[in-house]
């Protein structure tokens, strides 16, 4: 599969997901659902490689896509008073991408995955509401919140399938899009709760884009040593790492920024 | 008071629904003490419990089982709870229930995270049934109840939609989820087809009446008895019977057109208030109520006679009676 036919089916499945949760009026005065485009690319990983696909995993991994994007837009939410009408229907949005996660499922009878799904979400939130908690929290405590809040419902959809291999790849390529997020947030002067504990976590603030870069070098090494052994197709392996995670080394980065 | 009475109608029902508060207190512990200390803080904020008993209740139509009933009776009030702890971040309420909301105790997106984790919570809890009728269901009402909500936003101010835009939004925003709370309990204990859908169309005609009971008390009880101003549901915007019906007569008509949406002073408010008091509106609206209620107790004749029928009649006459 080339690069062309692999960004098509993302489109593909990017369009399904968006028809799926088309609302007119959450359409006209929220931002709309969010759909990862790396995130589809692992929900859709194993297909590029080969593997035995169904209509009722690919149903899956949209439902999947779904879930996160309900939970993105309760992120959204923001400490506005009073409440705009674009903040209320951001929230009801969520929760209408949660209905139609769970009919989905419903309809396809995986009740189990609707159990497992729910279960991750429980998962999710505890960790990102452990990020506005007043205790301080050891970087160790960072590192496993980024780890479930962004791959916790990807593992889940792999086990659930049998896909359990495909982990050592996407949960190093995801937590990497995650923490180069935060390395831009940071670097425009945006607040998140994640940079929060990680610059209380770290001896000095001024630590955490260091820190980062570290780990974005970490993750990224972990990742090739990874596809290095794997029996996965090179343009796949390359796609992967020039557009999903396209890594800039630490010292490159240094060097660049003077 | 009022909510003691209503509990003394279903008295019969104790020893389930204290199984239910303790089966509710386990499902929302949490490894986050956030998390834990929010859900807790909703949970004993207390309620009606009217979806558990509405379950419970129609189980009584079936082969009736405690212990399955609750496997529903549980995710319905969880799903409610959500539904309340994101709801008070839309409208910024600060108080519910005498008590302070999430988002008002600690902020709006752990209130979201709170919602999150409940509903996820009822859903783990009720995917422990397979049948897939039962989730058919109940996420066919989650969305429904959402698009009510999304409607009611849209809606807001719009002082020339029609009494069928109301009558649509209120099914979508209460009634649906009583209804299926009925459906839900009869379709769990296996009764007949019919005799789930009687106990749905109950549940509908309660929920109808239910709501149009409220938007009436929000112009008839006093700031006190409501625990906020009275008139608030204009004030936010929400359109609701009694103005729909009072608009009719061109001068409430024209005071009504210049007064939405705008900033009001108690003076203001209490002009409104005592102009819809002062027209037919609210009997009107009481007669509409009065309506549904009469249909939802048509369809406890044709369902067999017996105490949960009895009960569910009491409820159906003491909710046309409640006055706050």
């Amino acid at each position: 599969m080339n690069d062309i036919q692999i960004h098509s089916k993302i489109t593909l499945m990017e369009i399904d997901v968006l028809q799926i949760l088309h609302q007119r009026t959450l359409e006209k005065y929220t931002a709309g659902p969010s759909t990862d485009r790396a995130r589809l690319f692992f929900l859709l990983l194993p297909f590029f490689d080969g593997k035995q696909w169904s209509e009722d995993i690919e149903d899956s991994a949209k439902t999947v896509a779904i879930v996160y994007a309900a939970l993105h837009a309760h992120d959204q939410v923001k400490e506005a008073s009073p409440v705009s009408k674009s903040q209320q229907l951001t929230v009801l949005a969520g929760d209408f991408y949660s209905g139609i996660y769970y009919r989905l499922l419903s309809g396809t009878k995986n009740i189990r995955l609707i159990q497992l799904l729910a279960s991750g979400i429980i998962s999710v939130s505890e960790k990102k509401a452990s990020l506005y908690e007043n205790t301080a929290m050891s970087v160790a405590g960072v590192e496993s919140a980024a780890n479930v809040i962004e791959t916790r419902l990807l593992s889940i959809y792999y086990d659930h399938y049998g896909l359990s291999s495909y982990k050592e790849i996407a949960i190093p390529a995801m937590e990497y899009v995650y923490y180069t997020n935060q390395l831009d947030f940071l670097r425009e002067g945006q607040k998140t709760n994640l940079l929060h504990k990680l610059n209380l976590a770290l001896p000095l603030p001024l630590y955490s884009e260091r820190w980062i870069l570290d780990k974005l070098d970490e993750l990224h090494t972990q990742l090739t040593d990874v596809l290095d052994s794997h029996p996965m197709d090179f343009r796949l392996k390359n796609f992967l790492l020039h557009q999903i995670i396209p890594h800039q080394h630490l010292a490159e980065q240094l060097t660049r920024e003077g | 008071m009022e909510k003691v009475k209503l509990k003394l109608l279903y008295s019969d029902l104790r020893p389930e629904l204290e199984m239910i508060e303790k089966e509710l207190e386990v499902a929302v512990g949490s490894n986050s003490l956030l998390l834990n200390e929010a859900s807790l803080h909703l949970l004993q904020a207390g309620g009606k419990r009217i979806r558990p008993v509405f379950v419970l209740l129609a189980g009584k139509f079936g082969n009736y089982r405690a212990d399955v009933m609750k496997q529903v009776a549980v995710p319905l009030e969880l799903i409610h709870m959500a539904s309340l702890v994101h709801d008070d971040v839309i409208d910024d309420s600060e108080m519910r229930r005498g008590q302070t909301t999430v988002k008002a105790q600690w902020n709006n997106s752990v209130a979201m995270y709170t919602g999150d984790f409940i509903l996820a919570r009822a859903l783990e809890y009720i995917t422990v049934i397979e049948d897939s009728k039962i989730h058919d269901i109940l996420s066919t009402t989650m969305i429904e109840v959402c698009r009510g909500e999304i409607i009611q936003i849209e809606d807001k101010y719009k002082l020339d939609q029609t009494i069928r835009d109301y009558l649509r939004r209120i099914k979508r925003k209460t009634a649906l989820l009583i209804s299926s709370s009925c459906e839900l309990g009869a379709t769990v204990s296996g009764t007949d087809a019919e005799t789930a859908a009687r106990l749905r169309r109950f549940g509908y005609f309660i929920g109808m009446s239910f709501q149009i009971t409220d938007d009436i008390l929000d112009f008839t009880s006093s700031d006190e008895e409501l625990g906020k101003p009275a008139g608030s549901d204009f004030i936010q915007g929400n359109i609701t019977l009694p103005v729909l019906l009072a608009r009719q007569d061109p001068k409430i008509y024209s005071h009504l057109r210049n007064a939405v949406g705008k900033e009001m002073s108690d003076g203001e408010r209490m002009e409104i208030v005592k102009m819809i008091r002062n027209s037919s509106a609210l009997q009107q609206a009481k007669a509409i109520s009065e309506q549904y209620l009469d249909k939802a107790l048509k369809e406890l004749d044709h369902l067999p006679k017996g105490p949960a029928n009895k009960t569910m009649r009491k409820i159906a006459m003491f909710i046309g009676k409640r006055k706050f």
